[in-house]
């Protein structure tokens, strides 16, 4: 079928109804396929043949129209709330009557389990591919926080988990409290802002606790947002998300990861009854420490006192020793071991006699044995 | 001075005294600093009671405007 236009000077000219079905035949030329969004804006009434929706592009908030027959619509029994993502497959037509452009659904699938689940896992390599995950960014937490920052959700069992156990931990903590969403759409702006906000007012280390919650409640703090707020924060930051089990994507960009609030809290303050006990075993050091000090000085004091009263007497006796020495020495030389053995010294007058033409008879001589010295005359 | 600072002081005298380092004229001097920073450790652990506060509720207006 053709589009009929009138001639007018000359002109072609089309009316509004021929040219919205024109435009509309053209469209139906389009191949019908999936689209995903999130659902908006659902209005459905039971004296309308359609069902209207408007499908919510999550990234960058682009809309588009949707309508579905309404008894298509019931059938496939979703209750559909606002903001859920869904998949929805059909195409695109025109509303003639208004000229507007709308997606005609042939049928809807809620964004199951398996698609949440492969999109996090591409947003996970994604993110561990520009390194975001990478264990040298891990700083470690400061030991005693001056200003700690807590995100939690406003009423939350987390929030109170937290700030109990910092409080009897170390009550001189100090903790700055940002509220924030903690689950559906809202919350992912929401604790990203908190993240930056607490930065700005100076806190040294962030807390961010959740407690626990479905794997569709938890999803906020795996979106990229979060974990690139989490991934970039100022200070260290340690994620509290969910039980044991979940791992959120924040908790691979979180410096450290606690398993629950609790624990979260025991890593961000030191016990003061630790630090009392250490303080009491330093100061119990200190009076050890200064009298074992004072006691070594008098010791090495008194020992070099007794060094300097022996001082004099040890030379005096170094002295002698060598004395007996030389004497021992000078007994090895003397003859008086050899007139024992019966050996004698035979003098005339002051000479020695060691030679037969030193004598001729009748000079007197004197003759030297072991035991004393006697008279003789040569013959 | 940070309750860090102090306990680390503190602990670095006790240690150069346990070790004998300390001359004569240096050990009433280090003795005295060592009380004087236990003092200062002690009133920081027990004269302080930590403030917990409330961020604005800023944070969760802008969440609402989402």
């Amino acid at each position: 079928m053709k589009v009929e236009a009138t001639e007018v000077d000359g002109r072609k000219v089309y009316s509004v109804r021929g040219f919205n079905n024109g435009v509309s035949r053209w469209l139906n030329k389009l191949p019908t396929l999936w689209i995903e969004g999130e659902v908006t804006e659902l209005r459905r009434q039971q004296r309308w043949a359609s069902v209207f929706f408007t499908l919510k592009d999550p990234v960058d908030g682009a809309t588009l129209p949707v309508q579905m027959p309404r008894g298509q619509f019931d059938a496939l029994d979703l209750g559909l709330e606002e903001g859920e993502r869904v998949h929805v497959f059909g195409r695109a037509e025109l509303f003639e009557q208004r000229g507007e452009l709308r997606l005609k659904a042939l049928t809807i699938e809620r964004f199951g389990l398996g698609a949440h689940l492969a999109a996090l896992e591409r947003l996970k390599r994604k993110l561990a591919a520009e390194g975001l995950f990478a264990a040298e960014r891990k700083r470690t937490l400061p030991r005693y926080p001056r200003l700690i920052g807590l995100v939690t959700g406003n009423d939350a069992a987390a929030k109170r988990d937290v700030l109990t156990h910092i409080a009897q931990r170390f009550p001189p903590a100090n903790v700055l409290v940002a509220e924030t969403y903690v689950q559906g759409p809202r919350a992912p702006v929401s604790i990203a802002t908190a993240i930056g906000d607490l930065c700005r007012r100076g806190v040294d280390v962030i807390v961010l606790a959740r407690g626990g919650g479905s794997f569709e409640d938890l999803l906020p703090f795996s979106d990229e947002g979060v974990v690139r707020a989490v991934a970039g924060c100022a200070v260290p930051i340690v994620s509290a998300v969910g039980h044991e089990q979940d791992t959120p994507l924040c908790d691979l960009a979180a410096d450290v990861r606690a398993s629950t609030p609790t624990a979260a809290a025991r890593l961000v303050v030191p016990d003061i009854a630790e630090l009392r006990a250490r303080l009491v075993r330093s100061r119990d050091g200190l009076r050890r420490g200064a009298h074992r000090a004072a006691e070594l000085h008098a010791q090495r004091l008194s020992a070099l006192h007794e060094r300097l009263r022996r001082a004099p007497l040890l030379a005096l006796e170094r002295r002698r020793a060598r004395l007996d020495t030389v004497h021992a020495r000078l007994g090895g030389l003397s003859p008086a071991a050899t007139l024992e053995r019966g050996y004698a010294i035979v003098r005339r007058g002051e000479d020695v006699v060691r030679a037969v033409d030193q004598v001729a008879a009748g000079d007197a001589l004197s003759v030297r044995v072991t035991d004393g010295t006697f008279g003789a005359r040569v013959e | 001075m940070t309750f860090e600072e102090a306990q680390q002081e503190l602990e670095q005298i006790v240690a150069r005294l346990e070790r004998g380092e300390a001359g004569v004229d240096e050990l009433t001097k280090l003795w005295e600093r060592g009380e004087e920073l236990y003092r200062i450790c002690a009133a920081k652990l027990e004269g302080v009671q930590g403030k917990i506060e409330e961020l604005g509720r800023s944070t969760r207006e802008n969440g609402d405007s989402g």
